[in-house]
């Protein structure tokens, strides 16, 4: 075996404790999005049949009786203008992606601004904390993981794992307070994460943005000049911060 | 995952749609996560083990006939199709080693729908095949069942126009492993989709370990002869 840490008594372990609790995490909270209505959006740049194989998986599944469940795989050479009109609030983008993939890492930032939680599955450098909502990692080297069946295992128990919270009715229903730092109102003052929709109108200061409740206008003077998909916080009605390009959150 | 209820009912004495610990829940699901992990590591061991020889023996058929400028191409259905591109883009692109000519027949949407709807579903790839192979290429199918039409008659097609036939099955195998049309048959024995694809893939890399070794030794074996015999 190439990807693993084999003994010569038995199979490597796939799944070790960490990542199994990682995987517990991201299916009762992907059951809970699509409790409430989600759509699951699969985005791979590299690996572009795994994004299908999870849309399939979900849509069409294997297992008599088990309901459908909508995901799409989006494909297009440009997956963060792709996505970000295909989200909307409460919906959850997941990437099979390396963590430097520069794609992947623009998309998983903005996904906030649109509403979405996100899933990260890839392998090798693990990106950095709070990267995504749910990282499910494969914590090996070997550039040949994407090929070797371990990304299909991990979205497989993704599936199998949210159907399983499908059959425990009560903790499914139950949506737990979402209270990040960033983009929770009511006990933070570092300001929600927004997406410009719209610049400012000549002589105005009024920009209008995207954030995880939907669309808003907010005043963008501190900020200076704002342009289309530029990432900013705001709070109370005002863009405070502006956010470059590859700012680590 | 009836199992898993009955280990964990005690927990939950409440109704449906009471509330549930979810604490509890969560730890089930973790316990479950690394035991579907293991049977798959050991159905995977547990193939790669029974195939290892023909593996080797399908591998090296396939690394002759790319040396003799072959083509790979690899379908399925849904989840399968995926795994026949990831597959065929593992020996197009491989991340490292030798890249050879290797397509999925499920890849263009135009063809795929323009068969389906003109003459008929089980026919999608074997068109294709007629379409595009000559003698010398291979063809991969992969089938959970290993009785899905579309793929038994495009290795039928490819048998009989001379290609290398290499199946993919699960379960008890299918039409796909008793089918003289198959010259090799990998049949992945569980009961579940999930598994047998799982293993489909640890299998899939394998067969690509072994053409990119064969590839190598006959590259290596070239160079060699070619110092030997000097200055032409």
């Amino acid at each position: 075996m190439t990807t693993n840490h084999t003994t010569a008594q038995g199979p490597p372990e796939l799944i070790g404790l960490d990542l199994s609790d990682d995987l517990a995490s991201a299916s009762l909270a992907l059951a809970r999005k699509f409790h409430r209505g989600a759509t699951l959006w699969a985005v791979s740049p590299q690996w572009e049949p795994h994004a299908h194989h999870v849309a399939v998986e979900f849509v069409h599944p294997v297992i008599m009786g088990k309901r459908a469940l909508p995901s799409v795989a989006l494909v297009d050479p440009d997956p963060v203008a792709q996505t970000r009109i295909a989200t909307r609030p409460g919906d959850v983008v997941i990437a099979i992606a390396s963590a430097g993939d520069p794609k992947v890492r623009d998309l998983m930032r903005r996904a906030p601004a649109w509403g979405a939680m996100t899933i990260w599955i890839g392998f090798g450098p693990r990106p950095g904390p709070g990267s995504a909502d749910h990282v499910l990692w494969v914590e090996s080297d070997d550039p040949m993981v994407p090929a070797t069946g371990r990304f299909v295992l991990m979205y497989h128990l993704l599936w199998e794992l949210t159907h399983v919270c499908f059959e425990h009715l009560g903790v499914v229903t139950v949506e737990p307070e979402e209270c990040t730092e960033e983009v929770c109102v009511t006990c933070s003052d570092e300001g929600r994460l927004a997406e410009a929709v719209q610049a400012p109108e000549p002589g105005s200061m009024s920009a209008l943005v995207r954030t995880a409740a939907g669309e808003e206008v907010v005043d963008v003077t501190l900020v200076g000049e704002v342009r289309a998909d530029d990432l900013l916080l705001v709070h109370a009605g005002a863009a405070i911060t502006r956010l470059d390009d590859e700012q680590e959150q | 995952m009836t199992e898993l209820n009955k280990n964990t009912d005690f927990l939950y004495p409440f109704i449906e749609g009471a509330p549930e610990d979810p604490q509890a829940l969560l730890v089930d699901l973790a316990a479950s996560a690394r035991g579907k992990a293991e049977v798959s590591a050991r159905l995977q061991k547990d193939s790669l083990e029974e195939y290892e020889d023909q593996i080797q023996a399908a591998g090296a058929k396939m690394a002759d006939r790319f040396s003799r400028g072959g083509r790979l191409y690899t379908f399925g259905n849904g989840g399968s199709s995926t795994d026949a591109a990831t597959l065929a883009t593992l020996f197009c692109r491989p991340a490292l080693g030798r890249p050879v000519p290797a397509w999925s027949l499920a890849a263009d949407q135009a063809v795929v729908t323009a068969l389906g709807n003109d003459v008929g579903f089980e026919l999608i790839f074997s068109r294709q095949v007629i379409a595009h192979s000559k003698p010398v290429d291979i063809v991969v199918a992969l089938s959970t069942s290993g009785n899905s039409d579309d793929l038994m008659v495009a290795l039928t097609e490819a048998k009989h126009r001379g290609l290398l036939t290499i199946g993919f099955a699960g379960h008890s195998g299918g039409s796909m492993s008793t089918s003289d049309d198959v010259d090799y048959c990998f049949t992945v024995h569980s009961q579940s989709i999930h598994r047998i694809q799982e293993s489909h893939a640890r299998l899939g890399f394998r067969l690509w370990s072994v053409v990119q070794e064969q590839t190598r030794r006959r590259a290596a074996a070239t160079m060699a002869a070619a110092e030997q015999g000097g200055t032409r």
